[in-house]
């Protein structure tokens, strides 16, 4: 079990990391097709409130799992 | 003899216990009624403080239904979360209760924008962040005044009692709205009785603060704070030691960021879909909500009692589950029985009524067209069109203002009513299993010295921010899928995408990682 929790750490820190360049690329695409009002906000609340809470908590918590720091967490 | 004793002893304990509930979940309860009025009565608020002409004001009422409901939640969490650890449980969420109720009273008195101008969204928008800040500072108080009252074994059913206020407060809302509003009249409401459940929440506010004055303090709290050892640096030791910041991580990505979307699509997004995906009409979908939330809200309180007994985690993920594998399946249904293409109309009971109403010398023709289906279901059209006389506004007017309004209303027959109601209960369902039990699990996972800060914070961005958005970020993706301006959307339900893909992800982290121990709060 603690292998499998350590290998899943690898996987949510590259899902943090990955996922900023993939929102601010599909932000940039969006906006300069169609630079409304509508669109600058809504990519302006996932940029500036959703994304970092994301990528933070994913990579830091992918870090401790990769780290074993869940191991001894197990079910009694 | 002894018995008798140990009898009024546990009579006694069940009294106070009891009392120590009421008193939580009665102010927790109206904070959320606050909140939800605001939310409920958006489209007055902003006729009256949010011009659309005004476009810096325009912007300030999209702020201020946002960051107040998701951004400033957080921020009210670590604010009066720190202070609940180094001063009291219960001074703190009477503080919240003060503010909430306060920025509610004070949002009732405040001038429209035709009187004092700009001041009015500005007031207006910092009486709403202040409501935010409240709200973010209040359910953990709540939620850890009450553990920390249960007995061991019950901690689960206690605290499930404050779970159910947010579904409770929001039938308060609407009960006062609906009540205030057909007592002086659709026109009254809208021009100055709308004020009233805004000053109203100053009376319940009263009360609930008169018998919260009544309370003690946390028991856990008070021994903790006679031997020195409260925190002195609640936010470091919440979020810079490892060993917490951990749990914090785990708390928010294996548990309250599915619960978080869970809740929102079974309730908020499952009425908007029946009004605007399927058109079904305006009262009877928020009957069969009303309804569907009627009958699941005992179900916070079993799940929560459940947990007690089989641990809060196979209840929660088993929630997280079947929402994840059951969404797409519920709203195919929904939205099939709805469509009127799959239904077979009654040809000769198509009624077309046109009228022309003239003002001045423009026209505004009104043409509705109802239909009748041999299921009993009904159709009503409105398409309302504009033709001003004068051809100078009429050229100089945007395109879209010219455009006919059209509404479509579908009314289900009963059969179809039901069954909607039930498969909005289903949602309901998969809502109080993650959310029922959530509040022991939070409290459980977290040291007394420290509680208060880090299970709000996880709370609040799993619900405020997770959940918060499901609203803006699925109608975006249906809208991703629409072919062209005035098409229908290739997917109508793409919008379940995102809650499927956070509660997924939020499912895997929180079977791998989560203890299913019960009981194990720290109560040293």
């Amino acid at each position: 079990m603690s292998a499998i929790k350590r290998i899943f750490g690898l996987v949510w820190a590259l899902l943090g990391v990955g996922i900023v360049p993939l929102v601010i690329k599909q932000a940039m695409k969006e906006i300069a097709a169609k630079p409304s009002e509508e669109n600058w906000i809504f990519w302006s609340i996932v940029i500036v409130v959703l994304m970092p809470i994301i990528a933070f908590s994913l990579i830091t918590f992918g870090v401790f799992a990769l780290k074993g720091e869940y191991d001894t967490l197990e079910d009694v | 003899m002894a018995q008798n004793v140990r009898d009024v002893s546990t009579n006694e304990e069940v009294t106070s216990t009891r009392r120590v509930i009421a008193a939580s979940s009665v102010g927790t309860l109206i904070e959320w009624y606050d909140f939800y009025i605001f939310g409920t009565l958006a489209k007055i608020i902003s006729e009256q403080f949010f011009p659309k002409d005004n476009p810096t004001a325009a912007l300030l009422a999209t702020l201020a239904t946002f960051a107040a409901g998701f951004v400033i939640r957080p921020f009210g969490a670590l604010f009066f979360g720190r202070l609940g650890d180094l001063i009291g449980r219960k001074y703190t969420f009477l503080v919240t209760l003060v503010i909430m109720g306060g920025s509610t009273f004070a949002i009732g008195l405040v001038p429209g924008y035709k009187t004092i101008g700009f001041f009015a969204p500005a007031i207006v928008f910092i009486l709403r962040l202040l409501q935010g800040l409240a709200l973010g500072g209040e359910y953990g108080g709540a939620a850890t005044y009450v553990a920390e009252h249960s007995p061991a074994g019950k901690r689960g059913f206690w605290t499930s009692f404050i779970q159910t206020t947010a579904t409770l407060g929001l039938f308060l809302a609407l009960g006062v709205i609906l009540i205030v509003r057909q007592t002086l009249g659709v026109e009254t409401f809208s021009d100055w009785g709308w004020r009233i459940p805004f000053i109203l929440s100053a009376f319940l506010v009263a009360v609930s603060i008169f018998i919260r004055m009544r309370m003690s303090e946390s028991p856990l709290f008070v021994k903790m704070k006679k031997e020195g050892k409260t925190s002195a640096n609640p936010l470091a030791e919440s979020f810079k030691e490892k060993g917490n910041l951990k749990m914090v991580l785990i708390a928010l990505l294996g548990a309250t960021a599915g619960q978080g979307v869970v809740w929102y699509t079974g309730q908020f997004y499952a009425l908007s879909f029946l009004q605007n995906a399927c058109n079904v009409e305006f009262v009877q979908s928020n009957f069969i909500i009303s309804i569907a939330l009627l009958i699941g809200t005992p179900f916070f309180i079993v799940f929560g009692s459940l947990s007690d007994k089989i641990g809060r985690k196979y209840i929660m993920m088993a929630g997280m589950l079947i929402a994840v594998v059951a969404y797409r399946p519920i709203y195919t249904i929904m939205y099939s029985d709805a469509n009127l293409k799959n239904k077979v109309e009654v040809v000769e009971k198509k009624v077309v009524t046109v009228k022309n109403a003239v003002k001045g010398a423009d026209s505004l023709i009104t043409t509705i067209t109802t239909k009748a289906f041999t299921d009993g279901t009904t159709y009503k059209e409105t398409v309302k069109a504009k033709f001003p006389a004068d051809p100078a506004l009429k050229a100089a007017l945007p395109k879209d203002k010219l455009k006919p309004e059209t509404k479509k209303e579908v009314t289900l027959p009963q059969d179809l009513y039901y069954k909607m109601i039930g498969l909005v209960l289903i949602q309901v369902i998969f809502v109080t299993m993650v959310y029922g039990p959530i509040a022991a699990f939070l409290v459980e996972i977290f040291p007394t010295r420290i509680r208060y800060t880090s299970m709000s914070l996880p709370y609040h961005i799993g619900n405020g921010v997770f959940g918060g958005l499901v609203p803006l970020i699925s109608t975006r993706l249906v809208e991703a899928t629409r072919p062209g301006p005035g098409l229908p959307p290739a997917d109508p339900l793409a919008g379940l995408w995102y809650p499927i893909l956070i509660a997924g992800v939020s499912f895997v982290i929180g079977s791998l990682y989560i203890s299913n121990k019960t009981n194990n709060m720290d109560v040293d």
